[in-house]
């Protein structure tokens, strides 16, 4: 579990482990906000961590809809919050 | 060949037993690593009985009957000439396999129940917890505070604790002494003993200690609000105590999921607790012929009941002889299965926590007042008809954390129960995972 992985979140630039979820990489940066609700604008994190609740959903190299608990970093990933 | 769907204690269980028997055996699951929730691992496996968890992992590797199709999320099936074909999502491609025998294993997640800011980043279930630091290597937060009801809070805490969390504390809504209602169960699972000497050793060892009769009622800039209550979940007084921490874990138990058996028409009926599950004949066997289902879609009853189903319904897929022995052991550990639900019942005092401004549905971001207007003033009297109103229920997640909360809350406020086939309509969906309408489209041209 050595082998480094960049990717960037909102273009800031990220490090996690191989097999990492985006999700466990912001938590353990200490930044769990993942994104912003539609409506009342109210951040969202990661809640059932298994996919279930879709709460952490991320756009992923432009595909929306992405669970962040569920989705494992790739080298040059680009993920973007989305509403 | 014989499609199993989930590769946690009760589909490897079936896996193994089946590929024993001779079957082929297709085993998918939506991760990329077998296990399960459970058993959720990363590089090594660890916890109490990892033993167990490993000789099963060796066997299916070792098993030359056995193919393991990770990453793949199954979202939806169907009858096809005979045969049951498999409708799956691999790395965004849609794929399909047509099976003779499907073995359902689907699994079950933490049920949760709303408080105030249980919305806010911070606030999240015991499984989210545990899957971090097992599956990803990730501590949640400097101070992790373990609430809700049920045995599982005590590996979570007890795991956390050994991966170097500070664990504030460990809040067990309901009083052990209801344990003393079971003594027959208690008798007929002695091996129970040991499971709990181990995690009463781990307690002791990270110095945590346990206060029951207290749950999460509140949480807000980093601050929990504990409220004494009773089983009912009736908070005792106005008295509030405070806890500081950047996570609270809050689960009640677990529920099933029931989306793909749902859609192949297995018929399921309401668990005395409320929770819908599977209807299923001494062999695991469904309502529907050569569909068979395992572990906590049967009924929740932890990996112990979950290895003898699997087993079971393995062997009987395989159309090998189930031995008595194993029945018998099904039938001791469903007698600890009801214990449990004795012992960790969820009340409904919950309702009397929200304010009106509580966020019920997550996904929709409806509020518990838009759900008490949808009732009052626009004359709702289900959950289907304030769902319409509201889009309580309508979100991603297809209501899997919210449709069980809200019938609940309408209920209460009609001064009516939940009726059965509102339990059940509310636990359906007509999709097991969400898909673009594209590949819907394109599952139409495969016809």
């Amino acid at each position: 579990m050595s082998s480094v992985i960049e990717f960037t979140f909102d273009d800031k630039e990220l490090t996690g482990e191989k097999g990492q979820s985006i999700a466990a990489v912001l938590i353990s940066l200490g930044t769990p906000i993942v994104r912003l609700t539609r409506f009342e604008k109210q951040p969202r994190s990661i809640f059932c961590g298994i996919g279930i609740c879709f709460d952490c959903v991320v756009i992923v190299d432009g595909v929306a809809n992405q669970r962040a608990c569920l989705t494992q970093i790739r080298q040059g990933m680009s993920v973007r919050s989305q509403p | 060949m014989i499609a199993i769907i989930g590769a946690g204690p009760a589909g490897l269980a079936a896996a193994v037993a089946a590929a024993r028997s001779g079957a082929e055996v297709a085993l998918f699951d939506a991760s990329t690593n077998f296990g399960g929730q459970y058993w959720r691992h990363r590089t090594d496996v660890a916890g109490y009985k990892a033993e167990r968890a490993q000789k099963y992992f060796d066997a299916v590797i070792s098993s030359p009957n056995i193919t393991f199709i990770s990453e793949a999320q199954v979202w939806s099936a169907e009858r096809r000439d005979g045969l049951i074909q498999i409708n799956y999502l691999q790395g965004g491609a849609e794929s399909f396999l047509t099976v003779e025998k499907v073995i359902l294993a689907t699994g079950a997640h933490d049920r949760t129940l709303p408080f105030p800011g249980w919305d806010y980043p911070g606030s999240m279930t015991p499984g989210a917890a545990q899957a971090l630091y097992k599956g990803h290597g990730v501590v949640a937060g400097k101070r992790i505070l373990i609430a809700g009801s049920g045995p599982f809070l005590l590996p979570v805490a007890t795991g956390l604790a050994e991966a170097g969390a500070h664990v504030v504390g460990l809040l067990e809504a309901n009083s052990p002494l209801r344990w003393a209602r079971s003594p027959i169960a208690l008798l007929r699972n002695p091996l129970k003993f040991f499971e709990l000497i181990y995690y009463l050793r781990l307690l002791r060892r990270y110095s945590l200690k346990p206060q029951f009769g207290a749950a999460v009622v509140g949480y807000e800039n980093g601050v929990a609000q504990i409220a004494r209550v009773g089983s009912s979940l009736r908070a005792k007084g106005v008295d509030r105590r405070e806890i500081a921490c950047d996570v609270v874990a809050v689960g009640w138990g677990f529920q099933p999921d029931v989306s793909l058996g749902g859609i192949l028409g297995c018929v399921e009926k309401v668990d005395r607790d409320g929770t819908v599950i599977f209807q299923v004949d001494s062999s695991q066997l469904s309502s529907q012929a050569n569909i068979w289902i395992a572990g906590e879609a049967t009924g929740i009853g932890g990996a112990d009941l979950s290895i003898t189903e699997g087993e079971i319904a393995g062997l009987a897929a395989s159309g090998s002889e189930i031995p008595k022995k194993l029945l018998r052991k099904r039938s001791a550990q469903h007698a600890f299965a009801r214990a449990l639900q004795k012992s960790y019942p969820v009340g409904d005092g919950w309702k009397e926590w929200i304010t009106p401004e509580t966020t019920i549905c997550r996904c929709e971001e409806v509020s518990h007042s838009a759900i008490l207007d949808s009732i009052h003033e626009l004359g709702a009297e289900d959950s289907r008809t304030a769902k319409l109103l509201t889009r309580a229920g309508m979100g991603l997640c297809q209501g899997r954390i919210c449709s069980r909360n809200v019938a609940e809350i309408i209920a209460g406020a009609r001064k009516c129960e939940v009726s059965p086939s509102e339990r059940i309509a509310a636990s359906n969906r007509p999709l097991a995972a969400p898909i673009s309408l594209g590949v819907l489209a394109d599952g139409e041209s495969l016809n």
